[in-house]
């Protein structure tokens, strides 16, 4: 893998009550990279997410960023360090304005003025919803929601992009926009790690892939030669690989 | 398929939440006997499909019946006394009740202490009896007993020492096993499972699905909704493949397991490693 | 139709719209808070009382100006609120969700108490120097009282639209009303959103306080309940969390009550508030101006039965410890006598309150309306003729009866709706006693009870009655522990762990929520009918929300479900205060604090949870 490595997660452990749910899970995503964090049913997907924003303490284990220990970190914290998420479904605030919206993704940040640059550079970047600011998040379509949330999660100014299940509950026309979507927020120098069970979607454009089983790191290698590796399909259907 | 001689038939079960259709104009159809698996990636609609059958929620068209009597949208309790039991994907044992209690709560459609029917004396037979438990109710009470401890024995020594622990005092992979105590305690026409081997490591899956296949041995209808693929191919007499609701494919395994369609479902892209190894792969573990 | 016609309507619509105003600020606090923190915040009465009598300081003792008055009183109520939030709530983050209701029950005791100490009892006069002008509209007037009390609650509720709408904190705010866990991936630190919106709460209360002391020149320290339960009123109407709805289920209340009393009397003003609180709850819980998607209440259990197994007592100590009960006359103290006969009529009420809010658990905060039910029946049929010990039989038998059918609509609630649902209820037993003169004889009660008897036995001696009472107390107890001990135990547990579970293995929950609250009718209903002969006078007010709340606090200090932990804290709870006479003058402040503490710190009280 090259770049730097900007978020590194090293042998996670974490539980549910009795149940464990990562087994020394350990990833890198570099700078400026994009990342996808592959799996089907249950796999540990969406507590990896949680675990990076602070929202579940592993039991062992640690979470680095740019080198400096974030495990357990509160999460207000953990997004002025520089991870912003996009939440699985999107999670929008649904009764308040595409500009609040916006707004609500630079919560933690306190320069006004950086504010106010980084939000005409983000209407630049999605032009559709500088004629939306006034609408509600909760009328817009799935494809314009899903702009709105990655564009509320640059309003962050991270240097990490944290999508869980982008691409969920869209039509097929729309994944292939969101795609795009991702392609474009990445070409900022954003790093992205997006959590699917899309593979071949998400493989198309990352960089570099892991595929996770039942809490495990599976399968990893660069994006190209997951698509071909025959492996993925016994891994993603629940069987294990030899 | 032939409708005629299935045990449980559902016709057209549609369920919509506000503009999502989760399931859409399923048909199911299970014969005495007979084990069918239904499987697909998150958010086919298979839970949504089995809470619509077992009554825990109310389908907006369509119609359900067991052994030709109509249970379309009874009451989840109604649904119990007509013989369906189901576990929950997440297992849903009461807590701070002991195991044999838990399985206790599996007979209360078979309590005749708990079924007078005296008009409007009825509750206050019932709380008579409890306190003054003359010998029928007694004599039934330790023959519930006595069936509750041989079901569970038969997960071995897993739950026996610890019958009169509470069970949230248990291991996960235990409190999964109670569940299934407590609806073999119903004595079901029909086992509904909903991921029995959701959370558990390789040897508690290994297990848990040499139960089942004994339960399956004992000629019992089941349904069962699993993840894990090379347990449902062996288990399973036939297999349904659900996806955005719908029925994309169904068959027996071998049929199911070659499917394209189902292959799309679970990987976004028929193509994905090769399309030439698809079907060994998946067979491989199967086998 | 003629008298209709000419009722003086436009006054009736002034005085709605104006009550339904301080509603509205009470309501908008109420919805604020369960917007951000899912929590009914039973201490917000309190508030507006501590609002009213800082008003009263500042106003009359300092004669200080309205306007200044409304800012001192504003600021205070937040620094209340906050504080609110920042002692009795946060520390219970970890708690299950009914835990902090209970602790709101609590702080509001202790609020009360401490206005009761520093200000007396009686309620004050808050004269406030008004222009006297009055507007004549048509047949109708507006006085600058009317006027000063809308303008307050506008200039409030646009203050308030500011804050939400055009700050950051307001943002969040909303956000975090609308989805928590968003809010919280943004990086929003929730308990800082708690503290602002009860501050924010707060302050509204508190002015709400004030308003209502200038419009009735009266400021009252009895007053918090029925204000509080107002407001809940209006944010049921409005939707819960729905700020805009509370303002409009405030007004609507407002005018509801003003119209009730022109056509009916002020009687039964109250009666409306509550007949539309059940009625919202069972047909449109999501409030009237919900949209098709509002959010699903929270699917909680209404208990927080503790993963801790009880304290298992030998027999032998529990006979022991009997035979030394049964021994207090033996002291020769009659007083001591008396105090413990009251203590052990509560521990029948609480063996009836633990069996549905612990084993079966539906946390009820109406209890007393049993009481008052079992106390009525008896009193009513020994007075007619029949001998004391049918009376008592028959008033448990109709009080079990009653128990289970008034409760009934309460079964499909959850969680905190269980609450309010049971809440009103009580209250409407109560309002139904205080309004149905010809069988109870309204506000003047019933006099000259006949003592108790059985047989043609006297027990009104101390210390006979005193035993009865305890036998009562060991009969039934035995006969509950037996109960719990069968398959109804078993099922009555079942539907407490996971009312879903239990259903889908066919058990048909609310036949068996309804046998729970039979018997706990049956065992309240004699707990009631022999404090009526004890006591010999009883009227609406005897088993009132106090009674309620004390219960509740003896269920939770023995531990939820457990029969002995119930009579061991019913005779702490209700028999310390009045052996050392200090503390029964303190007694709310005893008990908000005992109720405070243990859900703080020991949860599943002394004995327990079963």
């Amino acid at each position: 893998m090259t770049g730097k490595p900007l978020l590194v997660l090293d042998r996670i452990n974490s539980f549910y009550g009795p149940v464990q749910v990562h087994f020394d899970l350990s990833l890198t995503v570099p700078e400026k990279a994009i990342v996808c964090l592959l799996g089907g049913n249950a796999s540990g997907k969406s507590t990896t997410m949680k675990t990076i924003l602070g929202l579940k303490t592993p039991q062992s284990g640690h979470v680095l960023l740019e080198g400096r220990d974030i495990t357990g970190a509160p999460t207000a914290e953990i997004v002025r360090a520089g991870i912003s998420v996009v939440p699985e479904a999107r999670r929008l605030f649904g009764e308040m304005t595409v500009r609040e919206n916006l707004l609500m993704g630079a919560y933690v940040r306190a320069d006004k003025a950086a504010i106010a640059e980084d939000y005409d550079r983000v209407l630049e970047l999605f032009p559709r919803l500088r004629e939306r600011l006034r609408q509600k998040a909760g009328t817009m379509s799935g494809g314009e929601q899903q702009m709105v949330a990655m564009a509320r999660a640059l309003m962050g100014r991270p240097k990490l992009i944290c999508m869980d299940e982008p691409t969920m509950g869209l039509s097929p026309l729309f994944v292939d926009r969101v795609l795009e979507l991702i392609a474009t927020v990445n070409k900022t120098g954003v790093s992205v790690l997006m959590v699917e069970q899309n593979a071949s979607m998400a493989l198309r454009i990352a960089d570099y892939g892991y595929v996770l089983q039942s809490g495990r790191i599976a399968l990893e290698g660069p994006a190209r030669d997951l698509l071909a590796d025959p492996r993925i399909r016994t891994a993603y259907l629940g069987e294990t690989i030899e | 398929m032939a409708t005629e001689g299935a045990l449980l038939s559902a016709t057209g079960i549609t369920r919509r939440f506000g503009g999502i259709t989760a399931v859409d104009g399923v048909d199911l159809h299970v014969r005495e006997g007979e084990f069918l698996s239904v499987i697909g990636p998150n958010g086919a609609g298979k839970t949504t499909l089995f809470n619509l059958i077992s009554g825990q929620d109310r389908m907006d068209a369509g119609r359900v019946t067991l052994e030709g009597r109509d249970i379309t949208n009874l009451t989840p309790h109604r649904i119990a006394e007509n013989g369906i039991a189901r576990t929950f994907q997440h297992g849903r044992v009461f807590g701070n009740l002991t195991v044999m209690d838990n399985v206790l709560i599996g007979c209360h459609t078979r309590l005749r202490a708990a079924r007078s029917r005296v008009p409007v004396l009825a509750p206050v037979i019932e709380i008579l009896r409890a306190l003054i438990r003359p010998a029928p109710v007694r004599a039934e009470d330790a023959a519930m007993r006595a069936e509750a401890r041989d079901i569970i024995a038969t997960f071995g020594d897993r739950l026996t020492p610890r019958i009169d622990q509470p069970t949230y005092s248990l291991s996960y992979a235990n409190r999964r096993r109670v569940e299934i105590a407590r609806a073999l305690a119903l004595h079901p026409r029909i086992l509904i499972l909903d991921e029995p081997t959701a959370g558990m490591n390789e040897s508690e899956t290994a297990e848990m699905q040499q139960i089942i296949g004994d339960l399956k041995a004992q000629g019992r209808t089941i349904l069962l909704i699993e993840h894990k693929l090379n347990m449902v191919m062996q288990l399973s007499d036939r297999i349904m493949a659900m996806d955005n609701g719908k029925v994309i494919a169904e068959g027996t395994p071998a049929q199911v397991r070659n499917d394209p369609r189902v292959i799309e479902a679970y990987l976004g892209h028929s193509s994905i490693g090769g399309t030439a190894p698809a079907a060994k792969s998946l067979t491989e573990g199967a086998q | 139709m003629e008298s209709l016609l000419s009722l003086p309507w436009f006054d009736f619509t002034i005085s709605g719209v104006v009550i339904g105003s301080i509603y509205a600020l009470m309501a908008v606090g109420l919805a604020l808070i369960f917007g951000v923190a899912n929590l009914i915040n039973f201490a917000h009465g309190s508030v507006f009382t501590v609002g009213s009598y800082i008003g009263w300081t500042c106003a009359v003792a300092l004669g200080l100006p309205l306007w200044a008055t409304v800012l001192v009183v504003a600021a205070a109520g937040g620094i209340v609120g906050a504080l609110i939030e920042l002692l009795a709530i946060r520390p219970l983050n970890h708690q299950s969700r009914i835990a902090p209701l209970l602790a709101t029950i609590g702080v509001g005791l202790i609020l009360d108490q401490i206005v009761h100490i520093i200000f007396g009892a009686n309620p004050r006069a808050l004269p406030v120097s008004l222009p006297n002008l009055r507007f004549s509209i048509g047949s109708g007037t507006i006085g600058a009282i009317d006027i000063t009390i809308f303008v307050t609650g506008v200039i409030s509720a646009l203050a308030l639209y500011l804050f939400l709408f055009h700050s950051k904190l307001g943002m969040a705010v909303r956000a975090t009303a609308q989805d928590g866990d968003a809010a919280r991936q943004m990086g929003v630190g929730i308990n800082a959103i708690n503290m602002t919106v009860f501050g924010i709460a707060g302050a509204l209360g508190a002015i709400a306080g004030l308003l209502v002391g200038i419009y009735y020149n009266s400021i009252d320290p009895n007053a918090s309940f029925e204000i509080m339960l107002k407001g809940m009123v209006a944010i049921v109407i409005g939707g819960m969390s729905n700020v805009p709805g509370a303002i409009g289920g405030g007004l609507i209340l407002g005018l509801i009550e003003s119209y009730g009393i022109a056509l009916f009397g002020a009687s039964y003003r109250d009666l409306f508030a509550f007949a539309v609180l059940l009625l919202m709850l069972l047909l449109r819980p999501n409030g009237l101006f919900a949209r098709a998607h509002a959010r699903e209440a929270e699917p909680m259990t209404g208990t927080f039965v503790t993963r801790a197994k009880p304290v298992r007592i030998p027999a032998w100590a529990l006979v022991a410890g009997a035979v030394l009960i049964a021994l207090v006359p033996a002291l020769g103290q009659p007083y001591l006598t008396q105090v413990m006969t009251n203590a052990l009529l509560y521990a029948l009420a609480a063996m009836s309150l633990t069996l549905v809010a612990g084993t079966l658990g539906l946390i009820s905060i109406g209890h007393a309306a049993l009481l008052a039910v079992g106390a009525y029946a008896s009193a009513l049929l020994t007075m007619a003729g029949l001998p004391v010990a049918l009376g008592l039989v028959l008033a448990a038998a109709i009080t079990a009866v009653l128990g289970a059918a008034l409760t009934y609509p309460a079964f499909r609630l959850r969680g905190h709706y269980v609450a309010i649902g049971t809440l009103a209820i009580g209250e409407i037993v109560a309002l139904v006693i205080l309004n149905w003169t010809s069988l109870t004889h309204g506000s003047m009660g019933l006099y000259g009870i006949p003592p108790l008897e059985l047989f043609g036995i006297p027990l009104f001696s101390t210390n006979a009655s005193y035993w009865f009472v305890l036998a009562l107390v060991i009969v039934f107890a035995l006969l509950q522990m037996r109960l719990l001990s069968s398959h109804l135990g078993r099922t009555w547990r079942a539907i407490r762990e996971d009312t879903i579970a239990a259903e889908t293995y066919g058990v048909a929950s609310n036949y068996y929520k309804g046998l729970a609250f039979g018997f706990a009718g049956f065992v309240a209903g004699i707990s009631g009918a022999v404090s009526a002969h004890q006591f010999s006078y009883i009227n609406y007010d005897t088993f009132n929300l106090l009674t309620s709340v004390l219960i509740l606090t003896i269920v939770i200090l023995g531990g939820l479900g457990n029969v002995t932990g119930a009579i061991v804290a019913a005779i702490i709870v209700a028999g310390l205060p009045e052996v050392f006479r200090t503390l029964a003058e303190y007694r709310m402040l005893f008990y908000g604090m005992a109720l405070l503490l243990l859900i703080r710190f020991r949860p599943q009280g002394l004995m327990g949870s079963d």
